[in-house]
C-alpha cells in the first residue's frame, strides 16, 4: 500500500520519469492494490500503456496540485501516448483501477524478463532516499530493513535474544514508550541482585561441617514454590532463598516490573530466576547477568529498557553501581552459609552453623518492602503538581531517606578517620545535621568509645550515645532505630 | 523454501565397522552426521532421503581409518529474502516478537508489526491491535515476510515483516 513515505521518495525522483514510472510499476505490482489508499496516492493512476494522474480528486491539498500539475507535464513530456483527460472522465475511480491492475499483471507476465531489471533500480532509488537508521540488529543484519550489517555497534542484549543488538536511539525509543505505559499501569522499574540480597548459595564442597545437616533438609525440586533450601547436585551448590523474598517478589510485582541484574554467569542467573519465579511471572526474558554487562565488574542501567529516572535498584553491593548510586536502595548482606561469611572476612559464625535464620516478618526484606511501597507512593501521589513523567524516582528516594534521621543532631566523636566522611554523608543523607563540636542542640553523640571528652559530656548532658553502627542500621533500614540496642560498651 | 538436492561428503569409517553392515554403518553415521546441520550455502539439512553412490574407500596412513566418499539426496530448508513463511511466535517483549520456523530463527522488530498493534506487558507479553481482535502472543502462528537471512555455520537468522498484505497471525493459540 502506498504510505506518506512512498510518495517523498516519489517527488525526489520525479525529474526522471522514465525512473518514476518504473518505479511506480513497480509498487503497482509489488503491493497489488491501489484503492484503500490516502487521497493523494489515489489521485495518481498509472498504466504501462498511459500514463495519467486523475486532477479531479477531492481531497487533495494545494501543495499536492502543484506536484500534480508537476507531473502531468514531465510525463506528458516524456510519453507521447499519454492522455491526461482519459482518466479525469471516469467517475468509478476504483473500478478503473481495479481493471488497470489486471491489466498490469497480465503486461507483467509478458515482460517477465524486463520487470526483474526494473525491479532492481527501484530498490537502488529507494535505498537511496529512503535511509534505514537501522535501530539496532539481530544476528547482525538490521531489524527495520534487513541489510547486512558489521554487527559491532551498539549495545548488546544478549540476554533477551542472542544475537540481539540495539542503538542508543532506539534504546532511548522504547525507554520512552515503555515509560508511557508503565506510568500508566502505576509500575516502575526494580532492579533486583541475587547473591546476597535475595538468596545465599555456596558450593557443596565449602559448606563446613557444623552445616552438613542441611544436606538432609533441603527442599524437593519438584515443588519449588514452596520450598526454600535447595541443593542443585548438577551445579555443585547449595542455595537458600531470603525469608520472605515470596512475598516479597509477590507484592512487589504489583508496582514494579522487576529485572534481575547479577554478577554470577548466565546458567546460574538463570537457575536462580527459576527458584524464585518457578511459574515465570516475574522475570521473564529480565535476568541479566555479568556476560551481559557492558564494562567488567561494574553493573549499569545501559542494558536495562527502563528510563534512569523510574529505576529503583536493591543491591547490597554499592561500588557495583558507581554511576547509579541514586537509584540504589543498599540492601544488608544475607550470609546463611559460611562459606560467605569468610568470604566478606567475618569470622562469626553462620546463620546456619547457628540453625537460626532471619526473621520472617521484620527481616530485611520486609523491612525494605516499606520503603519500596513508601517510595511507589509518594511517586505516583495525585497531589503532586508536576506531570507524572517529569518525575524522578531519584529525588522520591532521596526525600524519603532524608527523613529516616531528621531531627537529629550528631556530633562524632572518635571515629576512624577513614570511616569518617562516609559516615558522616550517611548520617546527612538521612536527614541528620552533623556538627563538629558539642553544643545543646547536639541530640547524639556518635563515638566507639566512652571515655572521650564528647562522650562524657553526652552522659552528663543526657544526651543518646551511641556506636556507630546505629547510623548503619538505620541506613539498612531506612528507620531510626533505638538508642539503647547500640550503647558503646565500657572497655576493660 | 526446501529443496530436495545431491549432496557429496566424505565420510571417515573406524575399522570396526567393516564386514556385512558396512554399507548400514556408513548410512547410518552419515544420518547422524548431516542431520540437523547447517550449511551456509545450502541451509539446513533435514532429512537424508537416500544414498545415490557410495565411491571406493581410501585407507589414511597411520590410524586405520578409511574415507569413504559418498553422494546422498537430502531434503534441505534455506530460508529467502522475500519468501513468505509461517513460524511458531517463541518470545514477545517491547523490541518486537521471536518466532521459529523449524530451526530457522525469526525476529520481527516493532517497526514491521503494523502501527496499529500495540505492545501489552504483563506476565503473558503480546501485541494487540486496539480494538483487541487481533493478537500475537508466545506459541501465535504467523505468517511473514523474510526480509534478510543470514546463514551461520549453526545457526540461521532471519528478519522478518508483518507489515504487508495478508500477513500476520494464523492461528491464535487462546482461540484453540
Amino acid at each position: 500500500m502506498f504510505g506518506n513515505r512512498d510518495f517523498i521518495y516519489l517527488t525526489d525522483h520525479c525529474v526522471n520519469s522514465d525512473r518514476l514510472y518504473s518505479f511506480v510499476r513497480f509498487k503497482v505490482k509489488n503491493y497489488g492494490s491501489c484503492e484503500a489508499t490516502s487521497g493523494l496516492t489515489s489521485s495518481l493512476a498509472f498504466t504501462p500503456e498511459q500514463m495519467s494522474v486523475v486532477t479531479d480528486s477531492p481531497v487533495h491539498s494545494s501543495n499536492s496540485d502543484d506536484f500534480i500539475a508537476f507531473l502531468d507535464a514531465e510525463l506528458g513530456a516524456s510519453s507521447p501516448e499519454s492522455s491526461p483527460d482519459k482518466e479525469a472522465e471516469n467517475e468509478d475511480e476504483l473500478e478503473s483501477v481495479r481493471i488497470k491492475r489486471h491489466k498490469i499483471e497480465s503486461t507483467e507476465e509478458t515482460e517477465g524478463s524486463t520487470s526483474e531489471g526494473i525491479m532492481k533500480q527501484n530498490l537502488e532509488t529507494s535505498t537511496k532516499v529512503d535511509v534505514c537508521t537501522h535501530p539496532g540488529s539481530f544476528g547482525s543484519m538490521c531489524i527495520r530493513c534487513g541489510q547486512q550489517l558489521d554487527g559491532k555497534s551498539g549495545v548488546t542484549f544478549g540476554y533477551i535474544h542472542k544475537g540481539l543488538r540495539l542503538h542508543d536511539e532506539e534504546i532511548s525509543r522504547l525507554r520512552n514508550t515503555d515509560m508511557k505505559s508503565l506510568l500508566c499501569r502505576k509500575k516502575l522499574y526494580l532492579v533486583l541482585d541475587l547473591d546476597h540480597t535475595l538468596l545465599n548459595s555456596t558450593l557443596l564442597a565449602h559448606l563446613s561441617s557444623e552445616e552438613s545437616y542441611l544436606l538432609n533438609q533441603t527442599d524437593s525440586l519438584r515443588d519449588i514454590s514452596k520450598g526454600s533450601l535447595f541443593k542443585l547436585d548438577y551445579m555443585h551448590m547449595m542455595t537458600k532463598l531470603r525469608p520472605f523474598v515470596r512475598s516479597f517478589l509477590k507484592e512487589a510485582t504489583e508496582m514494579f516490573e522487576m529485572y534481575i541484574y547479577t554478577m554470577g554467569d548466565r546458567p546460574y542467573a538463570l537457575e536462580m530466576a527459576k527458584l524464585l519465579d518457578p511459574q515465570g511471572e516475574y522475570f521473564n526474558a529480565k535476568v541479566i547477568s555479568r556476560d551481559d554487562g557492558t564494562q567488567k565488574h561494574q553493573k549499569g542501567l545501559d542494558v536495562v529498557l527502563g528510563q534512569e529516572s523510574a529505576v529503583l535498584i536493591l543491591d547490597d553491593t554499592e561500588h557495583a553501581w558507581v554511576k547509579h548510586k541514586d537509584n540504589l536502595i543498599l540492601m544488608e548482606r544475607y550470609h546463611f552459609f559460611a562459606s560467605s561469611c569468610r568470604q566478606f572476612g567475618f569470622n562469626c559464625k553462620s546463620l546456619a552453623e547457628l540453625r537460626n535464620d532471619e526473621d520472617e516478618t521484620d527481616g530485611a526484606l520486609a523491612k525494605i518492602l516499606k520503603v519500596l511501597k513508601q517510595v511507589h507512593c509518594t511517586f505516583f501521589d495525585k497531589h503532586q503538581e508536576d506531570d507524572l513523567i517529569n518525575r524522578d524516582v531519584r529525588q522520591v528516594l532521596s526525600s524519603v531517606r532524608s527523613e529516616v534521621l531528621s531531627g537529629c543532631v550528631i556530633v562524632f566523636s572518635r571515629i576512624f578517620h577513614g570511616a569518617l566522611p562516609s559516615l558522616r554523608k550517611m548520617a546527612e543523607q538521612m536527614g541528620a545535621t552533623c556538627l563538629a563540636e558539642v553544643d545543646p542542640s547536639v541530640t547524639h553523640v556518635v563515638a566507639t568509645d566512652v571515655g572521650t571528652e564528647k562522650s562524657r559530656w553526652a552522659v552528663k548532658e543526657n544526651k543518646f550515645l551511641v556506636h556507630p553502627r546505629w547510623i548503619e542500621a538505620a541506613n539498612y533500614f531506612w528507620e531510626k532505630q533505638p538508642e539503647e540496642n547500640f550503647i558503646i560498651k565500657k572497655k576493660q | 523454501m526446501f529443496f530436495h538436492i545431491v549432496l557429496e561428503r566424505n565420510m571417515q569409517l573406524h575399522p570396526r565397522y567393516f564386514g556385512r553392515n558396512l554399507r548400514d554403518n556408513l548410512v547410518s553415521k552419515l544420518m547422524k552426521d548431516v542431520e540437523g546441520t547447517c550449511s551456509g550455502r545450502h541451509g539446513f539439512v533435514v532429512a537424508v532421503t537416500g544414498i545415490e553412490n557410495i565411491g571406493k574407500g581410501l585407507i589414511r596412513d597411520g590410524t586405520g581409518f578409511v574415507t569413504f566418499p559418498v553422494k546422498y539426496q537430502c531434503v534441505v530448508f534455506r530460508p529467502f529474502k522475500g519468501e513468505i513463511l509461517e513460524a511458531v511466535v517463541t518470545m514477545v517483549n517491547k523490541m518486537g516478537f521471536f518466532a521459529e520456523a523449524g530451526p530457522v530463527q525469526i525476529f520481527v522488530s516493532n517497526h514491521l508489526i503494523p502501527d496499529d498493534m500495540e505492545f501489552q506487558s504483563g506476565d503473558m507479553p503480546n501485541y494487540t491491535t486496539s480494538d483487541g481482535s487481533v493478537k500475537i502472543q508466545k506459541d501465535s502462528e504467523v505468517r511473514l515476510k523474510i526480509i534478510g537471512t543470514r546463514v551461520d555455520a549453526t545457526e540461521i537468522f532471519c528478519i522478518g515483516t508483518i507489515k504487508d498484505d495478508f500477513l500476520g497471525v494464523i492461528n491464535d493459540p487462546a482461540t484453540v
